[in-house]
């Protein structure tokens, strides 16, 4: 509770204020407090293993915490979940289908970069600065120091790419960062235990056929740090990262534990909470694309079959322009012309498009009905 | 003379980050090491800073007379020896924003970075496409400033005074419908007063617009309230396409609605009396769309015409032994039609849990096609919007949809004697080709009999 107390405390201190009055008190308060002098920072540990709880108090610190005279260090994990960057495309980056059979939920997040596999053996580490003190390399040097003070035999470097790689080969943490109009933060990731299986069979592309200038990932290939030091344990890494960021930025902050659902501590997290999960955020933020490819159809009944192309335009998660070439003798061609044009303005989401074109389905029976399904089948299958 | 200006320049840099906090374009170059009111310097610092990003001299004189300038945003320097980025737009041409909102985002190396708006206006053009490279200094967009954006139509106080008869104020709203049930008066509501005698007649153009003078003065500050624009909206695909197929329905059948009411207060107890036990059972909520979809299926299995449907190309009347019950449910994206597949062989609490289960998918977006497609009779209750009395039109390719409606008290005859009952009256709108007045009428008896009384069930009667 006393914990709590302090730490509302401040927060409300670091909280920024609306003009010079409450600028110069606040800073005033600021200087008279005995425990916050300018050389302490704050240390925290998410209590949530959500991503979409995490990622909103990411957002709410950068948002709301006057980062100018401090910086902040906060250490989260997540339950198993995709996160790919700000400016990618979820269908050529992971396996939608396959997540979904998984219960693995995706996330956008708000920093730029590729697309990571998260569980729990992956640690998070956020670094909040002010944009003046904005240093990733002085940032991954507490994380590659503090590694080597705690297994003195592990090669870990940092490269220009501001990746980090274990014996020259490996990557064992990715990085991301976020410049706001007047803060920023740079996570990055560090693989201690995590599924490796599971990384490489979902991150891969949902359907073939798209053409995007969204950001693309940059595979590499990984390994755990308990591959290489399996006597790593996970409360040991974070001690020795914690102590190392007080050693390089000269403070004297504690870990301390903060739940990312509390709305005391943290008013207004849960919208930024809600946002990350909506379709709109997750979805809808994708750049436009194209989606080229060709479509195998099949009559199950007939035993026959023929080859169909798709052309469809995606713009903001929307179906912009859709034109399928099926063969006229396999489908009238008022048929494929009037789906094409009932799947504009729709989701491109498999479940939206489905209740689009059931409408459309119940008109027709035999065997127009049948090879219409096995049409919508197969474009929902492109749809991931 | 520049020592001089240096020091002020400092001074007055190291006061404006402690007001770091407002919206305020001075400060933030007031950082960088520019000094923004000392105008001897200003020309000065422009040239020895090849940094100096975000915005051009022009910017600083905020004066009235600059106010609807148009002006170029460049791409602000990038951290860390980065030379390129991508561009994401966030904002269009012709969008409205606010000083300090995020037009764009620049991608570089991993790292998201936002560029806001130096001031409150409307985007003119956008200079380099989405996902195009772009370098520290690149002119990014051009935005003419002013504030408020001109999006809103165009005021109607001009046409307000030109009318010869300004229009009556629509402002009174329409009485809202009455959406609870109240107690039944039992005394009959006062006639209202006939006048006595005729109004005076007057010839039209007698009548003198007295009230002119003051209306368009009232019009021209209320605004919008008298607004007589319209505005045109395309029709989606799904839409059109339903509306065409409803056509379709209706041109091909002989459609024709037969009514009747229910007596609900049986199954009201029923419900009363057994909905703990049925959720502490089966873990949902026992309510009345499964005693009328049991009704209807048992009425179907009854009446097999009704289950039945023409098909129009063989003409051939296809009889269906199993009965599949669509279910239509209103959802903010429009008309779902969930299917209930083989509810012959189903009681009460299956039907619930496949209502509740389709109701679940549908929430989390997650209906297939095959959880949509066919159905042999829908069930669409129009009730849970206070509906009345209505008529409901089939769903194509079904023979047959059965409409429930409200539940209200009503005084009807038991007995030989005035009681009040909760009734609901049910509509079955059927296509004459297939099935006879008789047929139809029989049918939803059948339904009304199983619903009053669910014993009925049992019997087999």
């Amino acid at each position: 509770m006393m914990m709590l107390f302090h730490l509302r405390r401040r927060f409300y201190l670091l909280r920024a204020g609306t003009g010079i009055q409450q600028a110069w008190t606040s800073s005033s308060c600021f200087f008279k407090d005995p425990s916050s002098s300018s050389s302490s920072g704050l240390v925290l540990q998410s209590q949530s293993t959500d991503v979409f709880q995490n990622l909103a108090l990411e957002d709410w610190i950068d948002a709301h915490l006057d980062l100018q005279q401090r910086s902040i260090l906060l250490l989260w994990r997540n339950r198993p979940a995709i996160v790919i960057g700000r400016h990618q495309n979820p269908w050529t980056e992971c396996n939608m289908p396959a997540m979904r059979r998984a219960m693995i939920p995706l996330a956008r997040r708000r920093s730029g970069g590729g697309t990571v596999y998260h569980d729990l053996g992956n640690l998070n580490l956020t670094f909040f600065a002010s944009k003046k003190a904005y240093d990733r390399q002085r940032n991954l040097k507490v994380v590659t120091e503090a590694l080597r003070r705690v297994c003195p035999d592990l090669d870990v470097q940092a490269t220009d790419r501001f990746d980090i790689l274990l014996n020259g080969h490996y990557k064992i943490s990715g990085t991301a960062s976020r410049l706001s109009r007047k803060s920023s933060y740079h996570h990055c990731t560090l693989l201690h235990s995590a599924d490796r299986s599971a990384l490489s069979s979902l991150l891969r592309p949902s359907c073939t056929g798209i053409q995007s200038n969204a950001t693309p990932s940059v595979p590499s290939p990984v390994a755990n740090l308990t591959d290489h030091a399996p006597s790593l344990q996970w409360e040991e890494l974070l001690e020795a990262l914690v102590q190392q960021y007080n050693s390089e930025f000269g403070l004297t902050s504690a870990l301390t534990p903060v739940s990312p659902s509390d709305e005391s501590l943290f008013p207004g997290v849960g919208n930024m909470e809600a946002e990350l999960r909506s379709w709109e955020w997750t979805f809808g933020k994708t750049p436009k694309f194209r989606v080229e490819t060709q479509l195998e159809l099949r009559d199950k009944q007939l035993a026959a079959g023929c080859s169909a192309y798709l052309h469809m335009e995606v713009k903001n998660g929307l179906v912009e322009s859709c034109r399928m070439d099926i063969p006229a003798n396999w489908l009238p061609l008022r048929l494929s012309s009037t789906l094409s044009e009932v799947l504009l303005g729709e989701r491109f989401c498999p479940h939206r498009a489905a209740a689009a074109l059931t409408v459309f389905l119940r008109s027709e029976s035999g065997q127009l009905h049948r090879r219409l399904c096995n049409l919508c089948e197969v474009l929902l299958a492109v749809m991931g | 003379m520049l020592s001089h200006s240096r020091c002020l320049t400092r001074n007055f840099g190291r006061s404006l980050s402690a007001i770091r906090q407002g919206n305020n374009v001075l400060a933030r170059r007031a950082t960088s090491g520019v000094s923004a009111c000392h105008p001897i310097t200003l020309n000065n610092s422009v040239s020895y800073n090849p940094r100096s990003s975000v915005f051009q001299i022009q910017y600083f004189r905020t004066s009235v007379a600059y106010r609807d300038e148009v002006v170029t945003v460049k791409t602000p320097a990038f951290a860390e020896s980065v030379t390129e980025g991508d561009v994401r737009w966030e904002k269009a041409v012709g969008d409205a924003v606010a000083e300090d909102e995020v037009v764009c985002e620049i991608e570089t190396d991993k790292t998201s970075v936002q560029v806001p708006s130096p001031a409150a206006g409307v985007i003119e053009e956008l200079l380099v496409p989405d996902g195009g490279k772009v370098e520290g200094g690149t002119p990014l967009f051009r935005l003419k400033k002013g504030a408020g954006a001109s999006k809103a139509p165009e005021a109607p106080k001009a046409e307000a005074p030109a009318a010869s008869a300004p229009p009556p104020p629509s402002a009174a709203p329409t009485p809202p419908p009455p959406s609870s049930v109240e107690p039944i008066p039992t005394i009959m509501p006062t006639v209202p007063p006939v006048p006595a005698h005729a109004m005076d007649t007057k010839p039209v153009s007698a009548i003198k617009p007295t009230a002119v003078p003051a209306v368009p003065a009232a019009h021209a500050e209320g605004g919008s309230k008298a607004a007589r624009t319209e505005s045109r909206v395309k029709m989606n695909r799904m839409r059109l396409r339903i509306a065409q197929r409803l056509k379709e329905a209706q041109n091909t059948c002989a459609m024709l609605t037969t009514f009747n009411e229910v007596d609900m207060s049986n199954i009201t107890d029923m419900r009363k009396a057994y909905k703990d036990a049925f959720l502490k059972k089966h873990n949902i909520k026992l309510g009345f769309m499964s005693a009328f979809v049991k009704a209807a299926a048992q009425a179907l299995v009854d009446q097999p015409a009704v289950n039945a449907v023409i098909d129009d190309t063989t003409k051939e009347i296809v009889y269906r032994d199993y009965v599949d019950i669509s279910v239509a449910v209103a959802t903010p994206k429009g008309l779902v039609v969930p299917v209930i597949r083989n509810v012959e062989g189903m009681n009460f609490a299956d039907i619930e849990k496949a209502i509740n289960l389709l109701g679940e998918k549908a929430r989390k977006n997650e209906l297939a096609v095959e959880d949509m497609d066919g159905g042999t009779f829908t069930i669409s209750n129009g009730g849970v919007f206070g509906s009345l009395f209505g008529t409901p039109i089939i769903n194509p390719p079904q023979s047959a949809i059965l409409g429930m409606h409200g539940i209200f008290d009503r005084p009807v005859a038991v007995g030989g004697k005035v009681e009040i009952r909760p009734m609901m009256y049910v509509a079955l709108t059927y296509d004459h080709r297939l099935i006879d007045g008789r047929e139809a009428v029989t049918f939803l008896r059948k339904i009304k009999s199983v619903v009053e009384d669910p014993r009925v069930l049992l019997l087999d009667m």
